[in-house]
Order: structure tokens, then sequence, then C-alpha cells
């Protein structure tokens, strides 16, 4: 039997709406980088040779692992007794914001080196880009980090059960949005050329 | 669920070691736009929770993935004048 299609996404609806404000605001951020690459290849591929894509790759898994582990959260809390669910979700909601976190280290280890090398917002136009986007990425990281830090301390004192889970699924699209983010600036500041 | 995660470290690994030539050819830029599109739509469908929502909701963020792609698709093939 097929399932019944729900008329509204999960989550409370303002999450969608700071969702398509966020995707528009990134869109024009990622095209910006796109056309204005056109205006000099040279430089642009030039530039990002000095990139270590380990630090893009090693970040894509963090993400992608952390958005995984707040859907078994929020899995756990739909599916399992409300006692038990709360134990187990607080410890996926954990070990997601670990790798979050551990993402804004690798992140700032980047920042770091880049900063090391003299680089900075006026070096090119390459640079200018990948500081903009990734450094406004950085920081729906750590809005997202507040959110999930919010839900743990909520799942844990048992606020969410499987009637109510409306506040852990608005606060994971947040997160899962911050990965889709990711997912898109990763090829294209470090991998495309 | 696992099952996407694990083709989303798939799909990853194979961007990353892509990135590893010197020069990325027109062909495989498409792969990797291809790829990227994949990787995004599992996230929306999947983690997001969209695949079980009416139409109109789930095809927004599918149609901003796509458009964003396909513009950045379009700055790379584009030929200069």
């Amino acid at each position: 039997m097929q399932k019944e299609k729900q008329a509204l996404p999960p989550g409370d609806f303002a999450i969608w709406i700071i969702v398509y404000i966020e995707l528009i605001t990134f869109a024009l951020l990622f095209l910006g980088y796109a056309f204005s690459r056109r205006l000099d290849v040279a430089l642009f591929n030039k530039s990002q040779l000095l990139l270590d894509q380990r630090f893009g790759f090693a970040n894509t898994l963090l993400l992608i692992t952390s958005s995984f582990f707040v859907v078994k959260a929020l899995e756990a809390i739909k599916n399992i007794e409300k006692k038990r669910a709360a134990k187990i979700a607080s410890h996926w909601l954990l070990a997601a914001m670990s790798l979050g976190s551990l993402f804004l280290v690798n992140k700032i280890i980047e920042f770091s080196d880049k900063v090391d090398q003299g680089i900075n917002l006026s070096t090119n136009t390459f640079f200018m880009f990948y500081i903009l986007l990734t450094a406004f990425h950085f920081m729906h990281v750590i809005l997202g980090l507040v959110i999930l830090f919010t839900i743990r301390q909520k799942t844990k004192d048992g606020g969410y059960s499987a009637h109510d889970y409306r506040g852990m699924e608005t606060g994971a699209i947040y997160w899962h949005l911050v990965d889709l983010l990711w997912i898109v600036l990763f090829p294209l500041i470090y991998i495309i050329r | 669920m696992f099952k996407i995660w694990v083709v989303l470290v798939f799909l990853s690994m194979f961007a990353f070691f892509t990135g590893y030539l010197r020069e990325v050819s027109a062909l495989l830029v498409g792969i990797l736009l291809i790829s990227t599109f994949i990787k995004g739509y599992l996230v929306i469908e999947y983690f997001m929770g969209l695949k079980n929502i009416t139409f109109k909701y789930r095809i927004i963020p599918t149609l901003w993935l796509l458009s964003v792609l396909s513009a950045i698709a379009i700055a790379y093939y584009l030929p200069k004048n």
C-alpha cells in the first residue's frame, strides 16, 4: 500500500522560510564565484591549487556523518519507547555535535594555515570568495551546533516523544541545510577547475 | 538510511580523488556536478525527510539544487567571447 503524502514539510514551517532564504543567499554567492571565475580562469585555477583539499574532504565526511547521526537521533525518538529513546537520541546528538565541532577545529586549522601564507580577503578574487563562502558557512555551523545543543538538552530532559518531536525535527532541518550547502561548496571551491 | 550515508561517502571520495588531477576535464566537471546533484538530492529527500511530502514543498530545494548546479555548469562550459 502506498504511503499517503504529508501536506506540510517536517518541523515548524518557519524553519523552511529560513531554509529558502539561506538557499537563495548561498545560490547568489555560488553563482558569484562561478561567473567571476570566467573573468580570470587561470588565476582561479592557480589559486585553487594552493588549497589543501584534504581539509575540504575531511569536513565533507564530518558533516555528512553528523547529519546521519541527527537522522538516527530523530529515528530513535520516533520509534523507541520514551525513556530509552531520550538516552539513545541524546547519545546520537552528542556524536553529531562532536563531529560538528571537529569541523570547526579543522576549518580553524585551515584558516590559520592560509593566514600564515599571507592570504587574506584582498589577496585576489578567488581567495575573496573562498574566505567569504567558507567563513559564512562556518558561522552557520556554529549556529547549527547551538541548535543541536539546545535540542539535546531538551531530549535529555525527556522533552520529546514519539508523539511530540516537532522541535527536534526543526533543529534537524537546519543542520541538514548546513550539510547540503557544504555538499555544493566542497566541489565548487576545492575540486572543479 | 545507512545505505544513503554510504552512497554520500562514496560520492565524496570520488570528488576528492578527482581533485588530485591538475586539470579537471569538461567531462569530469559534468560528472562531478551530477554526483553533487545526487548527493544533495539524497540529503533533501532522506535526511531532510521530504520524500513523503506533497510535491509543491518537495520540489523547492531540489529545484534550487538543479538551478544552482545548472548555472554553475553554464559558467564553466559557456565559451568566452
